[in-house]
Formats: C-alpha cells, sequence, structure tokens
C-alpha cells in the first residue's frame, strides 16, 4: 500500500465520484480507511469526507467563501477574476471544480505549484489556521501557500471541505457509516449509533477501529442532529392508530440541553443561540434539571396566544437583545420531545416511553409540554388539523409512537401535515446558471410580480423571490429555449429577460424583508407550474402580496386557554 | 470587406458573390465547410462546393440541391475571387475555406481541431491571412484537451475492462465525426463493433476515403449484447440496448470535461475526446496566423477570447453565429 497523503486520499474521493454503485463507493472508502497508519489520519479521513474542515459539532467555519476562494485563484493563475474567472465557473457550474482546472491547465499556475504530499494532520492544521483568520488579505495569502503545496484535485476537495458543506461526489454519512462498519468488521447498526452519541465521524472511526463502539457517550452540550419529518402527501400515512398527533408550532426548531444552572439552546442547524434568547436560557436555569436535553419549538408567547412566525423573526439573529425586545417578543420553548434524562441517552427508546419520561419531568420541574393526540380516522387528523390552524400554527405532525428518535434523518416516522401555502403567478425576470447537479443550463430564476400601476414604483414589474426545482428535465429545456429567445442583457451567468414567461409559484409563507423592493420575501418559493397559457397581464400585483400578508398577521388567533396546544404545567394552580 | 450574416450559422459576402456555410439567393455559390447539420444548405437551389467526402456526406444527409467537389489544393475562381480548401481536421472531409481577393485574404476555419482528429485528413493551414474568422466553441482556458495517446488509452481500457468483466461497452458519440473517430480508434483491439444506424450509413464513405473502420456492423438489438457498441447519446432514451443489463456506458464529448455533466446523464464514464481546438491552441493559432482581424463566432463567452486577443494585441470582434451545443 502507498503512503497515505491528502493526495492519495483525494485520488480516493475522485474515484468515488466516478463511480457508480453505492456499494463498490463504500468498498473503495472503507481500503482507504484501512489503510490510515495512525488514529490521527483515521479520525480526519472519516471526517472530512462526511463533515468537512471542521468537526461539525465544534461549530467553526472557516468563513472561505466562493468570492475569497475565486479571487486568490484568479490572481494565483494571473487571469482576470471578472472577465475570466467568472464564466469559467458559470460554464463548469462549480468554482471548485473551476479553479482546479485553471490550476492544471494554466502555465503560470502550474509553475507556482509544487505538490508534496502533505499528511491530513498538516491539512488539518491549514485549516485550523485558515480559521482564526479573519482578513480576506490574511486568508488569500495563506490560500496561496497551500495551493503551491498542492495538485489540482487535492484544491477542489481542501476548498469543498473548507465550504462545510458536501464534497458533492455521492457519498453521504450514511455511505460513511457504511465503510467504517465494512473496514472495522463492525455492525452498521452500531457504528450508526455510536456516530449519533458522539456526533463525530471521526470518533467513531477511531472507536469503530479499536472495537471499541460500546463506549461511545453522548456528551451533553454538544448537538444532536434533529429528527426531521417528511411531508404526508409524498409517504403517506398508512395505519393512522400507529400515530399520534401534535400541533406544528410556528416558531423555530431548538434544542435545549440542560444541568443545574447550565443551559445551551441549539438551531436546527446546530449553532448555539444561547445568547440569542435569554429568557429561555433564565427560564431553564432556574428549575434545577439534572442533565436533561430536549427537542422543542421557540415560539413568540402573549396572552396566552402564540404569535406568529413573522414576529419571532425580529428576535432571531439579535445576540445580545434588549430589555424593549424580550418585553415586546417574549418566547417560550415548548419541549415535545426527550433525548437525555438523568445523565442517560433516551433516544432509542420508543416516542411512548420518551413521552412518558417528558411528561414526568415536565410535571416536576414546571415545564410547557406538547400536547399529544391519538387518532384514528382522517376525520381526527381534519379536526385537530382546523384547531392547530386556529391557533395560528402551521398544521400537525404525525409522529410513530413505536418509532425511535433518528437523528438527522428525514423519515416515515414523523409526518407533516402543513396547510399549503399561498400561490402568485408571477413571471421571469432573470435566469441564473445553475451550479452543481443543474451546472451548464439556467436553472435559477428571479421572479417578479407587477407594479405597473403602483405610484410606488416607476418599474412595470420587481422581483419578489428566487426560485428553483419543482420542474422536469423536460420543462427546464423548454424553459431554456424560450429564455434563448427572451435574452435581453447579460451579467456573467445571469441573463435579463423581456418578462413574457409566466410561472405560477407556492410558498409556505411570506415575510417582510426591507433590503429587497418589494419589502417582503417569500418563504421556500418554488415552481408550481410553467403557464405557457398566461402572459405578463396575468401576473399577481404587489398589493395582491400585501393583501396577503396582513391577512396572514392579523388572523385571529385562538388563546390557549380551551383546547391548547401545549400544557404549562407552571399554570397549574393547586 | 463587407461580411453580411445568412441564416443561423452562414456568412454571405455581397462583394464576392459567395456565401460561405449558408445558403443566400444572391450568392452564385455556397462553399460548405463539413456536412454537420448547422454548417449545411438546405435549400434546394443551392449550388454548393465542398470537399469530395462532404459531397457524399450531403448526400447521405439528404443534400437536395446541387454540389461540385473541390479538392484540397485545388482552386474555384470567379470574377472576384479564388476560393481554396485546408484540411481542418474536425472531421473526414471538413475544410476551412481560404479566400484570395483584391481587398485581402481571408480564412474561414469552419469547425476546426488541431492537432487534427485521426480520422480525418489532417490539419494544414495557410502560412497568413488579413482576416481570421474562427470558431471559438471551447474558449475558456478550462478547456485543454489530454493527448490522443492518453485519450487513445482510456478509450481502450474502458473497452477492455468492460469486456473482461462481463460488461458490454457503449460510446456516446454523435453519428457523423465522433462515431467513426472511435471506430477508428478502436479498430486495433479487434472486438467486434456495432453502430447505431443512423451512424452506420456514414461509414462507408470513411472506408471509401482509406480511413479504417474495423470489424464493425449495424446495430442489430437481439444480438448486441458482448459487442462495442456505439450510438448517440439521444438513442439511449429510445430503448437503444435497453435488453442489455450489463452495460457501462461511456460520454464522449468535449463537454465530458465538465463534471455537471455526469450527473445529467448517468453514464460511467466520461470521456472528454472533442473535435474542436480547445483554448490554448486556439490563441496560439491566431497569434501563428497574425492576422489583421479576428472575428470569433459558434461561442457563448466571446467576451474571454476577445480579452486575450486584446492582450496579444490582435484587433478583433465579435461575429454572432450560433454554436450548436450537440457538438
Amino acid at each position: 500500500m502507498s503512503e497515505f497523503s491528502f493526495h492519495s486520499y483525494c485520488h480516493v474521493l475522485q474515484r468515488i465520484r466516478e463511480t457508480r454503485s453505492t456499494n463498490a463507493k463504500i468498498t473503495l472508502f472503507a481500503n482507504c480507511l484501512k489503510s490510515a497508519e495512525d488514529e490521527k489520519t483515521l479520525a480526519l479521513a472519516a471526517r472530512f469526507i462526511g463533515e468537512g474542515a471542521f468537526e461539525e459539532i465544534s461549530g467553526k467555519r472557516a468563513s472561505v467563501g466562493s468570492r475569497t476562494s475565486g479571487l486568490a485563484a484568479a490572481k494565483f493563475c494571473e487571469i482576470d477574476y471578472e472577465l475570466v474567472f467568472k464564466p469559467c465557473r458559470t460554464a463548469t457550474g462549480s468554482s471548485s471544480e473551476a479553479i482546479a482546472r485553471l490550476m492544471e491547465n494554466i502555465p503560470e499556475a502550474v509553475q507556482k505549484r509544487n505538490p508534496e504530499k502533505l499528511s491530513l494532520s498538516e491539512v488539518e492544521q491549514i485549516f485550523e489556521r485558515l480559521q482564526k483568520l479573519s482578513s480576506r488579505a490574511d486568508k488569500e495569502a495563506l490560500l496561496w501557500e497551500v495551493w503551491k503545496r498542492m495538485t489540482p484535485v487535492e484544491i477542489k476537495y481542501f476548498i469543498r471541505m473548507l465550504s462545510q458543506g458536501s464534497l458533492r461526489i455521492g457519498f453521504e454519512t450514511r455511505s460513511v457509516v457504511a465503510s467504517l462498519a465494512e473496514a472495522f468488521g463492525q455492525d452498521r447498526e452500531e457504528v450508526r449509533y455510536a456516530h449519533m452519541i458522539t456526533g463525530s465521524l471521526g470518533k467513531t472511526a477511531v472507536l469503530a477501529s479499536q472495537n471499541r463502539l460500546d463506549e461511545a457517550r453522548f456528551s451533553l452540550f454538544h448537538p444532536l442532529s434533529f429528527m426531521l419529518a417528511s411531508p404526508i402527501e409524498s409517504r403517506a400515512a398508512d395505519k393512522l392508530e400507529q400515530y399520534v398527533a401534535e400541533e406544528k408550532f410556528d416558531g423555530m426548531r431548538a434544542q435545549v440541553h440542560v444541568d443545574g444552572p447550565n443551559v445551551k439552546i441549539f438551531s436546527r442547524d446546530l449553532n448555539d443561540i444561547t445568547q440569542t434568547f435569554p429568557d429561555v436560557n433564565t427560564f431553564f436555569a432556574g428549575r434545577k434539571l439534572p442533565a436533561t436535553v430536549f427537542d422543542g419549538e421557540i415560539c413568540v408567547y402573549k396572552e396566552n396566544k402564540i404569535l406568529p412566525f413573522q414576529l419571532l423573526q425580529k428576535r432571531m439573529g439579535v445576540k445580545k437583545p434588549g430589555k424593549k425586545l424580550l418585553e415586546q417578543y417574549p418566547v417560550l420553548f415548548i419541549p415535545y420531545d426527550l433525548l437525555f434524562t438523568n445523565g442517560t441517552p433516551v433516544f432509542d427508546l420508543t416516542l411512548m416511553k420518551r413521552r412518558e419520561l417528558l411528561e414526568k419531568s415536565a410535571k416536576k420541574y414546571k415545564l410547557p409540554v406538547t400536547n399529544q393526540y391519538e387518532i384514528s380516522s382522517d376525520d381526527d387528523v381534519k379536526n385537530l388539523f382546523d384547531r392547530a390552524i386556529q391557533h395560528g400554527n402551521e398544521g400537525l405532525i404525525l409522529k410513530k409512537k413505536k418509532s425511535v428518535y433518528e437523528y438527522g434523518q428525514r423519515r416515515k416516522s414523523w409526518l407533516k401535515v402543513k396547510k399549503p401555502g399561498g400561490s402568485f403567478e408571477t413571471v421571469i425576470m432573470y435566469a441564473h446558471a445553475g451550479s452543481g447537479k443543474r451546472g451548464g443550463t439556467y436553472s435559477d430564476f428571479t421572479l417578479g410580480i407587477s407594479v405597473k400601476d403602483d405610484e410606488r414604483y416607476e418599474e412595470e414589474f420587481i422581483p419578489i423571490g428566487k426560485a428553483y426545482g419543482g420542474y422536469t428535465d423536460k420543462e427546464l429545456k423548454k424553459m431554456n429555449q424560450k429564455i434563448k429567445e427572451l435574452t435581453v442583457e447579460r451579467y456573467g451567468p445571469t441573463l435579463g429577460l423581456i418578462p413574457e414567461l409566466v410561472v405560477e409559484i407556492e410558498f409556505d409563507d411570506i415575510q417582510v424583508n426591507n433590503r429587497t423592493k418589494a419589502g417582503y420575501t417569500l418563504r421556500l418559493p418554488r415552481f408550481r407550474a410553467v403557464r405557457w397559457d398566461l402572459g405578463p397581464n396575468d401576473v399577481n400585483t404587489l398589493s395582491d402580496v400585501e393583501n396577503y400578508f396582513q391577512h396572514k398577521i392579523s388572523q385571529e388567533r385562538l388563546t390557549q386557554i380551551e383546547n391548547p396546544s401545549f400544557t404549562f404545567h407552571a399554570n397549574d394552580q393547586k | 470587406m463587407n461580411i453580411q450574416k445568412t441564416g443561423y450559422h452562414g456568412l454571405y459576402f455581397p462583394d464576392l458573390g459567395i456565401s460561405l456555410d449558408g445558403y443566400h439567393p444572391e450568392a452564385e455559390v455556397v462553399f460548405v465547410s463539413h456536412a454537420h447539420a448547422d454548417h449545411m444548405p438546405r435549400n434546394r437551389k443551392a449550388r454548393a462546393i465542398t470537399t469530395h467526402p462532404t459531397l457524399d456526406f450531403m448526400d447521405c444527409r439528404g443534400f437536395t440541391g446541387s454540389g461540385e467537389p473541390l479538392a484540397f489544393g485545388e482552386s474555384f475562381e470567379n470574377n472576384y475571387c479564388r476560393v481554396s480548401f485546408y484540411p481542418a481536421g474536425h472531421i473526414l472531409g471538413s475544410a476551412m475555406i481560404y479566400i484570395e481577393s483584391d481587398s485581402g485574404t481571408l480564412l474561414y476555419t469552419g469547425d476546426y481541431r488541431t492537432p487534427p482528429s485521426p480520422a480525418t485528413e489532417g490539419f494544414e493551414a495557410p502560412k497568413t491571412a488579413d482576416i481570421l474568422i474562427t470558431e471559438a466553441t471551447f474558449a475558456l482556458p478550462i478547456y485543454k484537451w489530454k493527448s490522443h495517446e492518453e485519450l487513445t488509452h482510456e478509450i481502450h481500457s474502458f473497452a477492455t475492462e468492460s469486456l473482461n468483466d462481463g460488461y458490454t461497452p457503449i460510446f456516446l458519440a454523435y453519428n457523423l465525426g465522433k462515431a467513426q473517430e472511435l471506430m477508428h480508434i478502436l479498430a486495433p483491439l479487434g472486438h467486434p463493433v456495432m453502430i447505431h444506424g443512423a451512424g452506420f450509413k456514414l461509414c462507408d464513405v470513411y472506408e471509401k476515403y482509406g480511413i479504417g473502420l474495423g470489424n464493425y456492423s449495424v446495430y442489430d438489438r437481439d444480438t448486441c449484447e458482448g459487442n462495442i457498441l456505439i450510438a448517440p447519446s439521444s438513442a439511449m432514451a429510445n430503448g437503444f440496448a435497453s435488453n442489455v443489463s450489463k452495460k457501462r456506458t461511456a460520454y464522449c464529448s468535449g463537454w465530458a470535461a465538465n463534471e455537471s455533466r455526469r450527473t445529467q446523464l448517468t453514464v460511467d464514464k466520461m470521456i472528454p475526446i472533442s473535435d474542436h481546438l480547445d483554448f490554448f491552441e486556439l490563441i496560439r493559432f491566431c497569434k501563428q496566423l497574425s492576422p489583421k482581424m479576428v472575428f470569433i463566432t459558434h461561442t457563448p463567452n466571446p467576451a474571454v477570447v476577445e480579452h486575450y486577443l486584446s492582450k496579444e494585441g490582435i484587433e478583433n470582434s465579435f461575429l454572432h453565429l450560433e454554436a450548436d451545443p450537440e457538438d
């Protein structure tokens, strides 16, 4: 076996990318793991492919955006960023791929590079150094220094690891887990479990290689990936009796870790948001709980009503909210699941058992807890759903009674029943070159609404949102042909179009956003249909959008006094 | 020199009474650079002058006008100009068109490739020209082709490894040019090849002009398993070899250099073999010819070539002719 280096590692990544069968990919990576000569290298090999430059639970980010790496690469290759680099990026649909190929092709770049087979540990140190830098110039200088020591394929994956996203080689966490099991003759389920508890592929790899998976320990104050719900339309529930229903709150998902006076709050993307919600922090710090982890929802809660998400937004992202903000938009964290209690993980118990423990804890420590309902017919679902909507909530979540907490997965055990969001007819104003899978086509679109008769605007249409997906490949091809005819301007990867192509979009919600021309943004906008039958005179107007928002925000919400969506034991007056 | 567009792809020279790669009612003749659909005149009234192989291909592909052959080294003359052909290395019969007139010399490249495809007459250019009209299909520095040896090795290994593993190898390549180039490269393996019907009928022309295509026959669904198969990518959607469960596909095109193509096509192998020259060859060729003026056509990124030519001090401009994305 040849020496294990970042260079040989990246070649394995590339081979995984070029292999179609999942099993063959898993075997390729299992062999790579087996050839790691020490613990450290093994841990990094598992981390880099599955989590990126940094451990997910570390919360670290290198913040090297595609502009930073693109600018640095353009200078490195001695090419013009705007004129040459950008069209290359557009043609490939990937900044890192464009950079790698320029590094390979351009003589000025080839001359500068002197690849030297870095070890994975050396690359990790570089990631750490990058993370500590804040100015673009410093980052650029370090990137230069590193690239000089790498081959193009290393540079490509180095950049992708830095973005802490997917390496785009068709190899997700599940496959890494399978490779670990195959490499070290472990049970796949046990590897998965250890990964769930440690939240770290690196640690899991080391435990698996040393036959110590049973030592995996969950550690408090490190977030666990959230279990996610699938939409019910796509995966209909076959036997309703197997499920219980809970209201789906109009708030933000959060995980609360408590141990006595110590509290940490984590968001869906596993960021520490404790400072943003001092009210939740104080609430739990005062309850003297033993080591416990809750999954639940943060909502603005005032005068016995759950208030719209749009109000919660005013709190989100505010690091140290002032007194006024706290009074105006008080929040409540409503637990609905329990992952850890009295120092023991319970996510492997069934939902009903976890629920029992959650209720006990809620009673004892006077915590709110979501209400759960048995269901057996579509009518039950409908009645509960209507009530949830009247409370101002989004709908229902159906949860399988016998399911364990499937961290980080979106499967059939939790199903969301949501009211269909709104829809508008919009017109395509700009088409953007797609990236990744859709590289080489115009697949993202800026959609406009009409302000023709609106005195506040001079233009005819203004953007309301950007959407991609929801169309078939065939439809996309047809749209691209039409776009060719409609193009009037070109700004790098973006085309300005004659507003003619009408698209019906669907969205989950609508929010005020003063940074946009329209003053609103849509949440999760997506295509419902390309309306070849409609023209630009048929699109919705800004007043339609405003009316929709007003209706939404001023909609009467039922109080939580009768038939509430959750029970708050602090309110039980004995 | 007065240059006008005719149709989507053609050029018309009113002062010279001729057009290139597109019919114009006022032109006495149309010179055809090669037999790909986007360069071939469709009009029945067209009087086409082109190379012998191109004329044969045009006959196979339903050209209804009248055609006259002009060999490399010969020239056509009218009252205003003299026109001759230079081998373009793109596909068999492909020619660059060289025009000499009182207002100077002009080289129109059509589609070209240097170093040339081995299944062509090679590549040769005049020493110089006042005006160069060049295609620039792959006009970005991300495009730099591997050597012929490397590509041959990739093609051979894909075929033999698949066959050794018990899989039927399928090369996806378009019908005229790329398909036969692959057959020519595969011929030394001696393994039987089956080619999709639309490409098959063009193979005779290659054999006629002495390009060996090896041991091949027309695609037959029932007996195709175990042969090396060649088909355009569109055929896969129409059930080509769908009865063969153990097969591997390789997409053969310059566009295969782009990773995104892999996901879009779901193929096993991407072989970036192009019949256009790459960016670096393009700039080199422009410098070598040192024309007074370069017109760039057939490219989505004229600004990049303009930028590099201007850096070299070569005056240039974009001439908007459409590129066919399948080439």
